[in-house]
């Protein structure tokens, strides 16, 4: 069998190399070039004017703000099977079950609640949930709040996001 | 000593410490804009005081106000040496500000047959103060990481300390070449030393006469003010922050702020010692007080020129895309500064019309040539400072071996073999 073997030209062993100035004029060269150019015309330079342009970007695998989908009936599609919280490895979902008692499943989530001040965002909720009844396909990136209470979302808050990417229902629970 | 005396030691005092005290705002909101726009992106712009941005330059305004409201934070596990634990940041600005103070901002003003120095501390023998008062700057570096009792400090301490002693040696060896060149140790004879040409044709600044002494002298310098590429005493992707790892708030920001005062005395004794101070090139002061006529009517039409294309420039890029909704009084702002600099500009060449109109030998052309002098320093100044900034932008730093190798394997042999070089060339000379 041929041998594949790529030889990777050696740098710095030239006297040019080896006096670093010649490099560092090439170097100051093209960080002048980019201070004139953006002096000249500040406006030209791509960048967005946050918070008044919001990004376009996102992609429906950002993980953004949790949610939790709904049924079809609009009810939770949550079974409260702590598949979530048990993946959780900052350990801040909080869940409190009760019994369903309108025929469409035997469990649901009296409590649901996550903290995301201790949240790393890491979607392993997402991944563990067999019900796919908790999402982070908001497009949320920032949350603001004036106390740490306003960081913990609650069960009414998680269900009231809204999917930012046409998925509104759970696809597992109809 | 007479009045005028008195008036120009004061006037120089002034301007010494204004020129490096109210630097550090500029030379931060310099360093941190021109990071944006090296790297194709804004600054922080939106610090205002009704409405003037003054290009961003509120900002560090901000900043000290935020320092100085935040928390006096005292690490606990500090037990001994309190008091130097806090006194070693003041000890690295003082010595930065203090070895400001020798560097001659325009040559010496002749009044009633009196010559004055333009000069906050008047003393003959400034390289001499600037080599052992600019040194003592690392020792408030030394005290301050190694009270810390932190390893990332200690670390950084260390490595301050010891990459001084690396680069003190070249340092001092290129401006013992550069005191046999210049034959003096006085920084305004150096000056009018490089007002001469060589060969009739260049200019004889320092840079054109020692090039290696120059080349070696900045790069010292460099280690000197801890600046990048060789900011190994803060490496903070490797010792946290080095020797300010445990320093908040003001105690902090006087080490920041010392930084940038030592790098803004770098640029002056850079520049004074390499690129003719405070002259321009080829003019020496005798030429310049004997054709202040000529040189006020050139700048006559020079000055508008450049005014108007300032305010065009300004009012170009001084307004908010079309996506921002609100303007934050930007129109406002130019429309000020387009008034103000206008009559700046009148009153300016109302001035030169008068300057031309003068005798050569008044005082009042002495006057203006002094002024101009210390408005060439002051552009050059800013110059050499944004180069600094350039240089910290572009190359990554240095590893901490790398930083010794260079010293002690290099620039230490090559400033040794300069100063052979140069004692042969001026015995031969002479």
């Amino acid at each position: 069998m041929e041998k594949k073997i790529k030889i990777v030209p050696r740098y710095g062993v030239s006297l040019k190399d080896k006096l670093y100035l010649p490099a560092i004029y090439e170097g100051l060269k093209i960080t002048f070039k980019h201070l004139i150019d953006n002096v000249s015309d500040s406006n030209a330079i791509d960048v967005l004017e946050y918070p008044e342009e919001q990004p376009t970007d996102i992609t429906e695998r950002y993980r953004g703000l949790h949610r939790l989908t709904h049924r079809e009936d609009d009810s939770v599609a949550c079974v409260a099977c702590f598949m979530c919280a048990t993946a959780c490895p900052s350990n801040c979902i909080f869940i409190e079950a009760t019994e369903r008692t309108d025929n469409v499943d035997e469990k649901m989530p009296k409590r649901f609640a996550i903290d995301t001040l201790e949240c790393i965002f890491c979607g392993y909720c997402v991944e563990a949930c067999p019900c796919d009844a908790i999402r982070m396909d908001t497009g949320i990136f920032s949350l603001t709040g004036k106390n740490r209470e306003d960081f913990v979302m609650e069960k009414e808050q998680l269900l009231a996001h809204k999917g930012a990417f046409g998925e509104e229902n759970s696809i597992a629970r109809k | 000593m007479s009045m005028a005396a008195i008036i120009v030691a004061v006037l120089s005092f002034v301007l010494a410490a204004l020129l490096a005290l109210m630097m550090i705002p500029v030379l931060v909101w310099l360093e941190r804009r021109g990071a944006g726009l090296m790297q194709d992106r804004l600054w922080p712009n939106r610090t205002n005081v009704g409405g003037f941005r003054l290009g961003g330059v509120v900002q560090s305004f901000a900043d000290v106000v935020k320092l100085v409201m935040k928390e006096e934070y005292y690490p606990s596990h500090i037990k001994m040496g309190k008091w130097l634990y806090m006194l070693a940041p003041a000890i690295t600005f003082a010595a930065a500000l203090l070895a400001f103070m020798v560097i001659p901002f325009a040559d010496n003003i002749v009044i009633d047959g009196e010559s004055l120095r333009v000069q906050a501390l008047p003393v003959e023998y400034g390289i001499f103060w600037y080599m052992a008062i600019g040194a003592i700057g690392v020792v408030g570096i030394v005290f301050g990481g190694w009270l810390s009792h932190n390893k990332y400090s200690l670390l950084g301490a260390s490595r301050a300390g010891s990459q001084m002693l690396g680069y003190e040696l070249p340092l001092g060896l290129t401006v013992v070449a550069m005191l046999i060149t210049y034959n003096t140790i006085d920084f305004n004879a150096m000056v009018q030393w490089q007002s001469a040409t060589v060969f009739g044709i260049f200019p004889a600044w320092g840079i054109v006469v020692q090039p290696l002494a120059a080349v070696i002298f900045i790069i010292a310098m460099f280690a000197e003010t801890n600046r990048a590429p060789f900011s190994v005493a803060e490496g903070e992707s490797e010792i946290v922050a080095g020797f300010m790892t445990e320093y908040t708030a003001m105690k902090f920001a006087m080490y920041f702020m010392g930084e940038y005062v030592a790098m803004n005395t770098a640029s002056a004794v850079i520049i004074t010692m390499f690129f003719g101070g405070y002259q321009l090139p080829w003019v020496s002061t005798g030429y310049l007080l004997e054709n202040f006529a000529i040189f006020a009517a050139v700048m006559m039409p020079l000055l508008p020129i450049g005014v108007f294309y300032f305010i065009r420039w300004m009012r170009k890029n001084n307004r908010v895309r079309a996506s921002v909704s609100s303007d934050g009084g930007r129109l406002f702002e130019t429309k000020v500064f387009t008034i103000v600099l206008t009559i700046m500009t009148l009153i300016i060449e109302m001035l030169l019309i008068y300057l031309i109109l003068l005798p050569s030998d008044a005082l009042g052309t002495a006057i203006a040539v002094t002024i101009f002098q210390i408005a060439v320093f002051v552009v050059k100044l800013m110059l050499f400072n944004l180069f600094f900034i350039l240089v910290r932008w572009t190359l990554p730093r240095f590893r901490y071996d790398q930083v010794q190798h260079l010293g002690w394997y290099y620039l230490l042999p090559l400033s040794l073999i300069n100063i052979f070089v140069t004692a042969l060339i001026v015995v031969g000379v002479s």
